[in-house]
């Protein structure tokens, strides 16, 4: 046997938009822009915590020097792992560079109707069903709701969404809240699941999402939420979703390096608070399309934008909630698979963390569970190109080559028996002959789509039955005193 | 200015080490001197027999310096043009050109629906679109013409409904040598002579091996006359992974790179310098359903792979995307065609064929040739990366505008914006203008486009005489073939 010497292997695909000096430079903008130009932060005692910090604070503008930025680049944890609430471990997800999870996203208005296929308010039932379906399929590494749900009272939409797809779902949940008692009741239920507050401190259960609003402004909920999540070492994302030429300038960079200011302030307050807690940063990258003012979800400049930011955020040694799977489409059709094709396979090849809004269909504003499943399909595609080539005595096969000979075949040689079923098997998308195909009916993707979607809906029954009864209990408690609570507000 | 800074131009991508290209290149180099290849061709064998190579029959075994030297001697580059010398086409290093793929049996029909047999007027107005259509930078035949007069002369009449319609290069298919010689003549009288078709070269030829590993008489004319009258060509296997190449894509690749390089030798002992090019559909057999697959991923991975190792090879690459597995222009064919136009695109691969395949690269379809122009488009924009010089990182403006303003109004934003994808197929309205303009779906005005450009583009019209000229050759090839 000749043994290698010297001999390095691209394991997996190098994939990459800026040079390092690129990186500097926008590293070194977002620098500058959070020490002269500063960010608005609605909120005192955060503005408190940050002055206490060295930062110069005047009204709402807070300025951070340097080496408040540094220190909390210097605190994050470089691995951070999230658990899914039955202990399965092959639904852990592990928080680090380069490492991907696909999801869809949260809170659109809408909701396609699994039965009418027609567009509708999203609804109370909308949750737990993109929870389980989610549960079902094998690319969903954690699950938003893909809704905000209108039938509920007025204030609660994130409590209910939270509490029915904890509860139809053991894929680590990202959630959402209009404000810190929202938070506080999510928290509850993840805490009751993972059995007590210092069991959910060891195995997180689920992650919690918080927005800051470009441009360079945080809101009092927003930091608020930010401050708790950080209290309580909840995973949390702090992440724009900045409007190329609307909220940030339409020239990519000097977006990027809005975004990551921005981002920045959710970082520093977080790591002032609780030093090592989780922050991920990121958000939705992509521009206003001028001729109807609306913010595109499809733009390749979408997947340019993301792609470059989590690169940005990896060398801040930050993770990153990027986007992928979403369509500027009202009906799923070719735009919506080529849209969503371009932005997975483009999230992939960055290493992206959290990868969301798969299902997001309308530039944003309905959520569309059919989506998710043809997305979750494309995702599975876009991971045989992230697996990348073997090379080994093994794969490069030259005894089957010899033994088969020019002329001859491979089919029944056992090399091919033992590495055909690594190919890729895909469920939805259609490898049959002409003549099988019109066999079959002459089926489109999407009439597949459909179809998996059904049959998943109606016989896939997820993990509801397996919530242990004490758990189930305290949720309907913290809804009740949810509701009280908003009683009592009125 | 800064001192010392290194840009990215363009997005950067690879799938392969340097160590893994060529450990895979030496495998191939073994399996030339171990296995070897079939030649069916008498010429290539006498050639083979007076060279170092060992020759047993119809069995021929290379040793490996003999395809070291022959690697020197191949171009890196090469200029095409079309017809009028016009539109150039600079093939090399990390420039990638987009084309259709060529000689699909089937066409569905534009008026009734209906699938059948794909003739002259279909790749007529495949040529038409490509014409038109600016992301194509290359025109194969996209169908096969059916309705010519003889299967032995259909090359020359494809040909001709190619050169009719578009002014752009071209990759041509031939039956043989001898309609490659007609394809050739008819190259030269269009570009002027011999002696400026070799300046100007109108096409390349698309040769082809059978794999694995064999090499039959017509391919090998056809590489012979490629040789002898240094005619841009390429050589390029469709291996399936599982049934006719081993079932890894490194063991794929290994063989494929075999039957390229026995080429190589092959043109180079008849005439150093051919301007060979390499490449190939690199995918797999379903095994399931026993068909060979345009759409599997492993097809996007296994291009990117062989376009790594004919960079290293200092070689140009002929390669593979926009093709689906799709009966029909659906969300298959849409996510399919792009992921594979996205991997092509990132590799770097110089010309990629075959967009606008569906149906396995059974069934042609324009509609599908219009809609690879919008995903082209998008591609190429997000290949530009991004730009970070002064004007581009905007700090100034940022300072500006300041937390909780806006970026409408700025002359910056009025500037940039058009640096952005202009989509001329996406709808990107809202709800109720989408509804209010008929709720349209992407294949209505894929249709719609497709229509229109039929309708109302004519391509810059054949010289009559030249025409003439052309038409004689043809002439006299159905003549000879009668």
């Amino acid at each position: 046997m000749i043994s290698r010497t010297n001999y390095t292997e691209q394991e997996t695909p190098h994939f990459e938009i800026l040079s390092d000096n690129q990186k500097e430079r926008i590293f070194n903008g977002m620098m500058r822009t959070l020490q002269y130009t500063g960010a608005n932060v609605h909120h005192e005692g955060a503005r408190e915590l940050f002055k206490k910090a060295g930062c110069k604070v005047d009204g709402l503008r807070v300025y951070f020097p340097p080496e408040v930025i540094l220190n909390a680049l210097s605190t994050v944890p470089v691995v951070t792992e999230v658990f899914p609430w039955d202990g399965d471990e092959s639904k852990k997800i592990t928080i680090e560079k380069k490492r991907s999870y696909f999801g869809p996203g949260p809170t659109p208005p809408n909701f396609i109707d699994p039965e009418t296929l027609e567009r509708r308010k999203y609804l109370r039932r909308d949750a737990s069903l993109v929870a389980r379906v989610c549960d079902a399929l094998p690319n969903m590494g954690y699950v938003q709701s893909l809704g905000s749900i209108s039938d509920v009272t007025n204030g609660l939409a994130d409590v209910y969404e939270f509490a029915d797809m904890l509860r139809n779902t053991t894929t680590p949940i990202m959630s959402w809240s209009f404000t810190r008692e929202g938070c506080r009741d999510i928290h509850r239920m993840g805490v009751a699941m993972a059995g007590g507050e210092e069991a959910f401190r060891a195995r997180p259960n689920y992650v919690f999402y918080g927005e800051p609003i470009s441009p360079l402004v945080s809101d009092f909920h927003a930091i608020d939420k930010c401050i708790y999540c950080a209290e309580n070492r909840i995973p949390q994302v702090y992440s724009p979703c900045a409007i190329g030429g609307g909220t940030v300038p339409a020239s990519h960079a000097g977006q990027l390096v809005v975004a990551l200011s921005e981002s920045m302030v959710g970082v520093i307050a977080s790591q002032l608070i609780s030093p090592g807690t989780c922050v991920i940063i990121g958000g939705v990258q992509s521009i206003l399309d001028m001729r109807f003012s609306v913010y595109s979800y499809g733009a390749p400049e979408l997947s340019l934008l993301s792609a470059a930011l989590t690169e940005m955020v990896h060398h801040c040694g930050l993770p990153m909630y990027s986007t992928a799977g979403c369509t500027d489409t009202k009906k799923m059709d070719m735009q919506s698979a080529m849209e969503a094709s371009l932005s997975i396979n483009a999230a992939m090849m960055s290493g992206a963390n959290f990868v969301h809004d798969c299902g997001y269909t309308e530039s944003g504003l309905t959520g569309d569970i059919f989506q998710t499943v043809m997305d979750d399909e494309i995702i599975g595609m876009a991971r045989v190109v992230e697996r990348g080539v073997e090379v080994s005595d093994e794969t490069l096969g030259l005894d089957v080559i010899h033994n088969v000979g020019p002329g001859g075949h491979y089919l029944y040689e056992d090399h091919t028996m033992t590495h055909f079923r690594n190919h890729y098997m895909p469920t939805l998308m259609d490898r049959n002959s002409y003549e099988s195909w019109k066999e079959e009916g002459s089926k489109t993707m999407k009439d597949r789509i459909i179809e998996k979607t059904r049959d998943l809906i109606e016989n896939y029954e997820g993990p509801r039955a397996k919530v242990p009864e004490k758990v189930d209990a305290e949720i309907e408690k913290i809804l009740q005193e949810a509701e009280e609570r908003q009683k009592n507000q009125k | 200015m800064k001192i010392n800074q290194m840009i990215n131009r363009s997005t950067k991508f690879r799938v392969l080490s340097e160590d893994q290209i060529e450990r895979i290149y030496f495998a191939a180099l073994e399996v030339l001197e171990r296995t070897g290849g079939m030649i069916y061709h008498d010429e290539a064998l006498e050639l083979f027999r007076d060279s170092h190579a060992v020759v047993k029959g119809n069995h021929v075994r290379v040793p490996p310096y003999m395809v070291e030297e022959a690697l020197n001697f191949y171009p890196r580059k090469i200029t095409l043009k079309g017809r009028n010398k016009q539109r150039s086409l600079h093939i090399q290093k990390n420039t990638v050109a987009y084309g259709t793929g060529s000689d699909l049996p089937f066409t569905y029909d534009r008026e009734t629906g209906e699938r059948r047999r794909t003739v002259y007027q279909d790749v007529n107005n495949a040529a038409r679109l490509v014409d038109a259509l600016s992301n194509y930078d290359f025109l194969m035949s996209h169908g096969i013409v059916s309705d010519a007069p003889n299967p032995q002369t259909y090359d020359r009449h494809q040909f001709m409904a190619m050169l009719e319609k578009c002014t752009k290069p071209m990759v041509l298919t031939s039956v043989d040598g001898e309609g490659l010689e007609d394809l050739w003549r008819m190259g030269c009288l269009v570009q002027g002579g011999e002696e400026e078709f070799r300046l100007n070269p109108l096409f390349v030829a698309y040769i082809e091996p059978i794999s694995p590993l064999k090499n039959d008489r017509t391919a090998v004319e056809k590489l012979l006359f490629a040789a002898e009258k240094k005619l841009p060509a390429m050589y390029t296997p469709c291996p399936s992974s599982g049934a006719t190449a081993p079932a890894t894509i490194a063991g794929m690749l290994v063989q494929s790179l075999a039957e390229t390089l026995m080429a190589m030798v092959l043109c180079h002992l008849k005439s150093p310098g051919t301007p060979l090019i390499m490449g190939g559909v690199t995918t797999l057999l379903d095994m399931k359903k026993s068909t060979y697959s345009y759409g599997a991923p492993e097809l996007s991975l296994a291009s990117a792979a062989n376009t790594d190792i004919s960079k290293w090879l200092n070689l140009l690459m002929f390669s593979t995307g926009g093709c689906t597995d799709a009966k029909i222009m659906d969300e298959q064919a849409a996510a399919e065609q792009m992921m594979s136009l996205f991997y092509a695109h990132l590799s770097g691969a110089n010309l990629v064929h075959d967009v606008g395949y569906i149906d396995h690269g059974t069934n042609a379809s324009l509609e599908s040739l219009v809609l690879n122009q919008e995903m082209m488009g998008m591609v190429k924009q997000f290949g530009k990366g991004i730009n970070t010089d002064k004007d581009h990182l905007a700090l100034d403006l940022i300072e500006k505008v300041g937390p909780g303003g806006e970026y409408v109004t700025s002359d910056h934003t009025f500037d940039h914006w058009k640096e952005w994808f202009m989509p001329q197929l996406q709808d990107r309205s809202d709800y109720e203008t989408w509804k209010a303009n008929g709720s349209k779906t992407m294949l209505d005005r894929v249709k719609e486009k497709t229509n229109q450009l039929l309708n109302e583009y004519e391509p810059q019209p054949l010289d009559e005489k030249l025409e003439g000229e052309l038409r004689e050759v043809i002439r006299h090839a159905d003549e000879r073939h009668a």
